[in-house]
């Protein structure tokens, strides 16, 4: 248990006023929290395009790769996708792209594909670069990497109420379960591994088709996912996620209509900003870029 | 040394009582369900190796005491698969436990409970929690899933009992669904996020009962804790108003930021919390119901 005074009640989320609204993951008054985070804003370019997804559900790889350079190019305030890219990384790096393997919903391999096709144009060599997920702590390419990718798929999840990009280094340690306590409240902590600290150059939370809900023992039905045919691209892992996270909560609350709260609350996201020092959650602190589509886009920048 | 041996014998034999009861049932599954035919073998998981099958989720059956759960997959050429998950939680209130994880959908008349939704079913019967998926739902995989289900169902030859203390809970305005059975303090936060920490010292020596309410007075959630003994319950007390009712009055009540009201009383090993009642005299009332209840 933590020293007296910093345990964090559902009284914290009532006096910021935030629980029934946002589900506690935007930030509220931590009791003792760290300072130190970065002043400036955090920019998160959302992007979609109705078309990146045909009648079946199948990703329109050219699209897609529209999408993903205008972002990368907004992101970076580059000319072009190659020299976007190439503020990224370096021809000298060893980049492992962090994928998500989950049964229902994995990172599509059309962006696995498309990731290894940006980072081998910046110079990188093909034996420098590897995607993975379960395997990252055996992989040499992994074990000895300069960059990471994170790249996943949002959707809800049974114990730390979403699966993030901050959930998603939890294969860094080799044991996720000391994570799990306190809705996985402690995820952050992986980002300052030596293996991972300081060498995230891009997230991209795949919002194409979020899950919003779960139920059962393979959390997972088709009714709970929806065509939002979007990408979350940022520097910033905790600024993409609140985005994301805003983005399935008034999903949440239009699908079932009336407010749903994910729960449990995923205030990994907020803990990741106050006690973790990786980056802002709070939407004052974003400076959120909306690309594109923008019909039901559930979130205002 | 004869006790110690009495005593091994019968957990050895408590252990394969169970290990029979899931292969008898397994024994009497049916190889066709409908249009589908069962795929691969047939896995056992036990409570650590679930956690390969069902990643995400697997937790919520371990927190529930989770003995062993047989796996089934059944194919069919012109639709989505269906599995056929059959939990064996060790105890009956355990499988009802876990049936009140989540209580949305159409209820059946199926087991001792069950509800449909969305192509998942989920029921419970004597010691067992089932659960049958089709990861897209049409008519067929309706169809097959609810079969599947009543034949299970018929395996399971007993039925069980619900947790004691339920019948603790006053059944004034109780409203239907909203109780949920449980032991750990991360399933509390799943159902009613109280605190990060696990300030009432929940775990597996410990039973919860959480309900909603509804009546002409107003609305309440009423948290009923079982804990070994009197002194637990005390101690669990004085954590929950340190760390989250420090205002309470001398009747252990306080009005929070949210205009609603919160108490709490002690009465031997238990441990009653209102939370959410939108009227003082409501909170109250539930507090003096249980007590007389438990009395």
């Amino acid at each position: 248990m933590e020293k007296e005074g910093n345990i964090i009640t559902r009284r914290d989320f009532l006096r910021a006023g935030a629980f029934a609204a946002v589900g506690g993951f935007m930030g509220f008054p931590f009791k003792g929290s760290a300072q130190g985070r970065s002043l400036e804003k955090s920019r998160v370019i959302l992007i979609r395009d109705k078309e990146v997804l045909d009648g079946s559900g199948k990703i329109q790889e050219k699209v897609l790769e529209k999408m993903m350079d205008r972002a990368v190019m907004v992101l970076m305030d580059a000319p072009d996708p190659v020299t976007a890219w190439k503020r990224l990384l370096s021809p000298s790096d060893v980049v492992g792209i962090k994928s998500n393997a989950w049964y229902h919903l994995p990172t599509p391999e059309a962006l696995e594909k498309l990731l290894r096709t940006k980072v081998l144009a910046t110079g990188v060599l093909e034996k420098n670069l590897s995607v993975d997920d379960r395997g990252v702590l055996r992989n040499p390419v992994f074990r000895n990497c300069t960059a990471l990718i994170n790249i996943r798929p949002l959707r809800t999840h049974n114990w730390s109420g979403l699966g993030t990009l901050l959930k998603n280094y939890i294969m860094f340690t080799p044991r996720p379960a000391d994570y799990h306590g306190n809705a996985c409240e402690t995820l952050g902590a992986i980002w300052h591994f030596p293996q991972v600290e300081g060498k995230t150059r891009l997230n991209i939370l795949v919002m194409l088709t979020p899950q919003f809900h779960g139920v059962g023992p393979h959390s997972f039905s088709r009714d709970y996912v929806w065509n939002y045919s979007g990408l979350i691209l940022s520097r910033d892992p905790v600024a993409a996620d609140a985005t994301g996270a805003r983005i399935i909560q008034a999903k949440r609350n239009d699908f079932f209509s009336s407010p749903r709260p994910i729960s449990p609350p995923p205030h990994h996201i907020s803990v990741a900003d106050s006690r973790f020092n990786l980056g802002n959650s709070r939407p004052e602190k974003i400076e959120l870029i909306q690309l594109g589509w923008d019909e039901e886009i559930l979130i205002q920048g | 040394m004869v006790v110690f041996l009495f005593i091994s014998v019968l957990l050895a034999g408590a252990s394969t009582a169970q290990a029979e009861a899931l292969d008898e049932i397994s024994r009497g599954l049916p190889d066709k369900i409908l249009a589908w035919a069962k795929g691969e073998e047939d896995v056992l998981y036990d409570d650590r190796t679930i956690f390969d099958y069902i990643d995400g989720a697997a937790e919520v059956y371990r927190a529930y005491n989770m003995k062993q759960c047989l796996s089934r997959r059944y194919e069919t050429a012109d639709g989505p698969a269906i599995m056929l998950d059959i939990f064996d939680m060790g105890s009956s209130e355990d499988a009802f436990g876990v049936f009140t994880h989540d209580q949305d959908g159409e209820a059946m008349d199926l087991g001792q409970g069950a509800f449909y939704r969305s192509g998942w079913l989920s029921m419970w019967k004597e010691r067992f929690f089932i659960s049958i998926y089709a990861e897209q739902e049409t008519e067929a995989t309706r169809a097959a899933v609810l079969a599947l289900a009543e034949t299970v169902s018929r395996l399971i030859k007993v039925e069980g009992s619900k947790p004691r203390m339920l019948f603790y809970l006053p059944s004034t305005g109780i409203r239907p669904r909203s109780v949920k059975f449980f032991h750990e303090h991360v399933v509390l936060n799943r159902h009613y996020y109280l605190a990060g920490e696990n300030i009432l010292n929940l775990g597996r020596h410990t039973d919860g009962a959480l309900a909603a309410y509804e009546r002409k007075e107003g609305s309440a959630r009423l948290l009923l804790l079982e804990y070994p003994d009197r002194h637990k319950a005390e101690s669990a007390q004085t954590a929950f108003l340190k760390h989250y009712l420090p205002e309470a009055d001398d009747s252990g009540m306080a009005l929070l930021e949210n205009k609603q009201w919160c108490a709490l009383k002690v009465h031997e090993k238990w441990l009653a919390i209102v939370l959410e009642a939108t009227d003082r005299e409501l909170a109250q009332k539930l507090l003096e119901e249980v007590t007389a209840k438990i009395r």
